[in-house]
């Protein structure tokens, strides 16, 4: 069966983007606009890992990561964030909230597949 | 400092002296300084425009700048677009100024056009823009989008790469559900464009003599530079 991935960006075409990137290496995919959205998915079902903006409405990214690491079934679950955000101090948010990965737009579909990979 | 930081330096410095020659801005502002802005703002030059009699800031192609200071934001476009967003309830907002890489080459042909590389780079421009913006207290269903450039201005390359800029902020602004309230785009003439986000003005005068050749060959240094980088390689494990 094929893994789980729920994607979560306010942007339309950023997630049409990860969506043609993900499905064309075999996974399958689900859309939360933001934070809050996906944090209410995510208490009733799992998923195989999680790419997710940081800056959205609602809930940012970095919440949603620390949200989701409070859960039981997500404590292990891969957590990659996807952000035009590149400084130090940002990062290092995501890294405490239980982030595993951070990854800077334009993001390279290879590496990006690459990355998942190696964290699944 | 880089020599490449150095030219930018040094073209931004021929600027302002040119700009100063014509009377357009010159000595500083009536309060001497500039207004405060974002850190990752500073390297943006601005200046104190007396005949508008306010500060303006002046974009180079692949700079954006936001501002909530009622300052104005002035580029020159030839093929590049540039995106005019506000939020226009607080009376902030910014502008862009970028164009897609041509790099057909670049990781783009077994993802297809949703996923290139040109298309990336293009989202990134205009998310950036926007986000600052929501980050300073703006909200999506307040934003309102003006859209200027992408004229056939460059000599001696196949493709229109101002349609191709056209077509992508067109459909990256619609695809995002937002609507197009102003728009000055196409044509063969290079730009020089004004916009006042706090009032929401985008003034175009349209450059049917190009004194000089400076625009041209910053575009084609932009474009340049972008198809020798590979976009999106910044991926840190933890």
């Amino acid at each position: 069966m094929a893994q789980l991935i729920m994607t979560v960006d306010d942007s339309a075409s950023m997630r049409e983007m990860v969506r043609a990137t993900l499905q064309s290496a075999g996974y399958e995919v689900i859309e939360a606009i933001d934070g809050q959205e996906a944090l209410e998915y995510a208490r009733e079902n799992t998923c195989d890992l999680v790419i997710a903006d940081v800056n959205m409405p609602r809930m940012d990214g970095i919440t949603l990561v620390s949200e989701l690491r409070a859960l039981p079934h997500y404590r292990l679950t891969p957590l990659l964030l996807l952000t035009t955000e590149s400084s130090q101090e940002k990062k290092l948010e995501g890294k405490r909230a239980g982030a595993t990965g951070w990854i800077v737009k334009p993001f390279n579909p290879e590496r990006l597949l690459a990355t998942m990979a190696r964290v699944l | 400092m880089s020599s490449h930081k150095r030219h930018a330096a040094a073209d931004r410095d021929r600027d302002r002296d040119r700009d100063r020659d014509r009377g357009s801005d010159g000595e500083l502002g009536p309060h001497g300084a500039v207004p405060p802005t974002l850190p990752h703002f500073a390297h943006i030059t601005r200046y104190w425009d007396r005949v508008h009699r306010r500060f303006a800031a002046k974009l180079l192609p692949g700079e954006y700048y936001v501002t909530t200071a009622g300052e104005q934001i002035v580029t020159v476009l030839g093929s590049c677009v540039s995106a005019c967003v506000r939020d226009r309830r607080l009376g902030i907002g910014g502008m862009n100024h970028f164009m897609l890489p041509l790099a057909a080459s670049k990781g783009a042909s077994s993802w297809g056009t949703a996923v290139s590389a040109a298309t990336r780079y293009g989202s990134e421009a205009m998310e950036r823009l926007i986000n600052d913006i929501l980050k300073l207290g703006g909200r999506r269903e307040s934003l309102e989008f003006k859209l200027v450039g992408g004229g056939k201005v460059l000599a001696g390359i196949a493709i229109d790469i101002g349609v191709r800029n056209i077509e992508f902020v067109r459909k990256y602004v619609a695809d995002e559900g937002f609507s197009v309230a102003g728009q000055d785009l196409g044509d063969i003439y290079p730009r020089k464009v004004h916009y006042s986000p706090d009032t929401g003005k985008l003034r175009v005068q349209k450059l049917t003599a190009v004194r000089n050749k400076t625009l041209f060959e910053r575009e084609r240094h932009y474009l340049e530079v972008l198809d020798s980088e590979t976009v999106g390689n910044d991926i840190e494990l933890f």
